[in-house]
């Protein structure tokens, strides 16, 4: 699966960063600086294209019992194509990334994720993340058996 | 002189070269199956992951470090270039290895080995070392320890004796840990030891191969620049299967496997093979190695298949035995013009296949017998692997 992801600092606008803030989410490992969104921060969240902008939305549920939205944060594939979120009216997604971690592991992501948006009972946008089976070679990287539904990319 | 091109962790400098961000950051490179690493840049290796660790030990060594699944396809492209680039600057250029080159060295400055290098690093965007010496040998010594992006130059005895000095004998490629052994018992660790030490002996002790090695470490060159790939002596297929296994319907569908890949190269070298071998490595029992003769010289995929399924039951003792590695080999090579016909001989269905293979795709057309590798088929990137990089004069 995927517990977390980065995106490169440079990809995010100036007035999104200040507005979301942003500045706690920054790391440095390599020569640019990079954003970190995991399932596990205290504000849960994830960067997202949706109508053709890069917004901020709330990534799942997590802890809200009230909410009528499924308290997790990711979507299986299989359960989208069966109907079980069209009573949420779903919208197709991309959650632009670079690395996504999962198991302590983090792997490359070469465009993003595919997710879906859908709203709770105040019309707030939510995103979750779509999944997968893992495929053998991400199996054995990350010892996990569901991987993100990744964008023209294979793993 | 002789110079001596090399790519600096050349995997993960070529994937630099697609996504720049990767710059300056801890990454490791995984193999075929996605569990260790076979390529990593040294701010990985600054943590202690080394070729062939295990991603679950690299983890917990460099946590903040980035994985990625090889990509042999995209390396061959900048090794390609690289060597263009090196061909034009050098009459005499041996493609050794994905990401070495030895050159002809008319011009033996530092500064023109600097211009090699800056050219390479700007229309191929890949870092590489440099080292100019009378002997191959000496020229892929000095280029190693000039790393990372340095060029070095043994000019005369002075030079020589510094690069060899206290250098452990297994820094000198072709040197292996058996050898080196057999040299520690004599007294013999270092290169200079190794160099100083009577030719005859290091004849006698390491056969003809070490004497070449002792000529080249003392300044004379005797293993020429080859600038097409010597003949093979064998060709051979295989590698890790995965995780180990003793189900014989996967242990049997990667001996298909490998057979049809053998049997590509072969069609590529326009070679056939007297003698078929098969070696199966265990994870619970030692390794074994059973060599089968042919009717006549084989080339095609029927006659080695049948070969190897014929040595499997053999090799793999006891059969409760986890396989882990397993090679296919030909071996006796002669070229196809030449081959011993068979009484037997049939028409093939070779042929077809490998049309519809070069038009469709390698492996879209291929033995039913490999159906339980789903994993394997099911990623497009297992179709191509470093030894189908054709032309290199190493490994
Ligand atoms: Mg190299």
């Amino acid at each position: 699966m995927c517990k977390g992801i980065s995106i490169l600092r440079a990809k995010i606008k100036q007035e999104l960063y200040e507005q979301h803030e942003l500045a706690r989410r920054v790391t440095l490992r390599g020569e640019q600086e990079e954003l970190h969104f995991m399932y596990t921060d205290p504000v849960v969240e994830l960067p997202v294209i949706h109508h053709g902008q890069l917004v901020i939305y709330e990534w799942g549920n997590r802890g809200n019992k009230e909410s009528r939205l499924p308290r997790t944060g990711w979507c299986r594939h299989e359960s989208l194509k069966a109907g079980k979120w069209r009573w949420l009216e779903p919208e197709l997604v991309e959650i632009p990334a670079d690395f996504g971690l999962e198991k302590g592991v983090w792997f490359q992501i070469v465009e993003g994720i595919e997710g879906v948006v859908v709203c709770d009972e105040h019309e707030h946008p939510h995103v979750y993340m779509i999944t997968k089976p893992a495929s053998h070679y991400f199996a054995t990287m990350t010892k996990h058996d569901r991987m993100p539904a990744l964008i023209n990319q294979e793993i | 002189m002789i110079g001596h091109v090399d790519a600096d962790c050349f995997y993960v400098s070529a994937e630099r070269v697609r996504f720049p961000h990767l710059r300056g950051m801890p990454v490791g490179v995984l193999g075929n199956h996605g569990a260790c690493i076979i390529a990593k840049s040294y701010e990985m290796k600054a943590a202690g992951v080394k070729t062939g660790t295990p991603i679950w030990e690299a983890v917990p060594l460099c946590p903040q470090g980035v994985y990625l699944k090889r990509d042999f396809t995209w390396y061959e492209v900048l090794s390609r270039k690289m060597l263009a680039i090196v061909q034009a600057a050098s009459p005499r250029v041996e493609f050794y290895s994905i990401d070495e080159q030895f050159y002809l060295a008319r011009d033996w400055t530092l500064d023109t080995a600097r211009r090699l290098q800056s050219e390479i690093l700007q229309r191929v965007g890949v870092p590489v070392s440099i080292g100019i010496a009378p002997t191959k040998t000496l020229a892929k010594l000095i280029s190693d320890t000039s790393k990372p992006f340095g060029c070095g130059i043994v000019l005369d005895q002075h030079d020589r004796q510094e690069l060899l000095a206290g250098r452990p004998i297994t820094d000198v490629s072709g040197i292996a840990k058996r050898n080196a052994a057999r040299l520690a018992e004599h007294g013999i660790t270092t290169c200079d030891q190794f160099a100083a030490a009577d030719r005859a002996f290091i004849r006698w002790l390491l056969t003809k191969t070490g004497e070449d090695l002792w000529w080249e470490l003392n300044g004379i060159s005797v293993l020429p620049i080859q600038m097409k790939r010597p003949e093979h002596k064998f060709i051979s297929r295989g590698g890790s299967i995965g995780a180990a296994s003793r189900d014989p319907a996967r242990v049997r569908a990667f001996v298909v496997r490998n057979i049809e890949r053998l049997v590509e190269a072969l069609t590529h070298y326009k070679v056939c093979c007297d003698h078929l071998i098969l070696s199966l490595l265990f994870t619970d029992a030692p390794e074994r190695t059973l060599r089968s003769s042919l009717l006549g010289s084989q080339g095609d995929f029927d006659a080695l298949l049948e070969a190897a399924l014929h040595l499997l039951p053999l090799a793999w003792q006891p059969p409760t035995a986890f396989v882990h590695y397993m090679h296919v080999i030909a071996a006796n090579l002669r070229p196809v013009a030449r081959r011993q016909r068979s009484l037997f001989e049939q028409p093939k269905l070779e042929d077809i296949k490998h049309a519809v293979n070069s038009e469709m795709g390698r492996f879209a057309l291929r033995s039913g017998a490999t159906m339980p590798l789903v994993d394997v088929y099911g990623d497009a990137a297992n179709a191509y692997d470093i030894c189908d990089i054709y032309g290199k004069s190493c490994f």
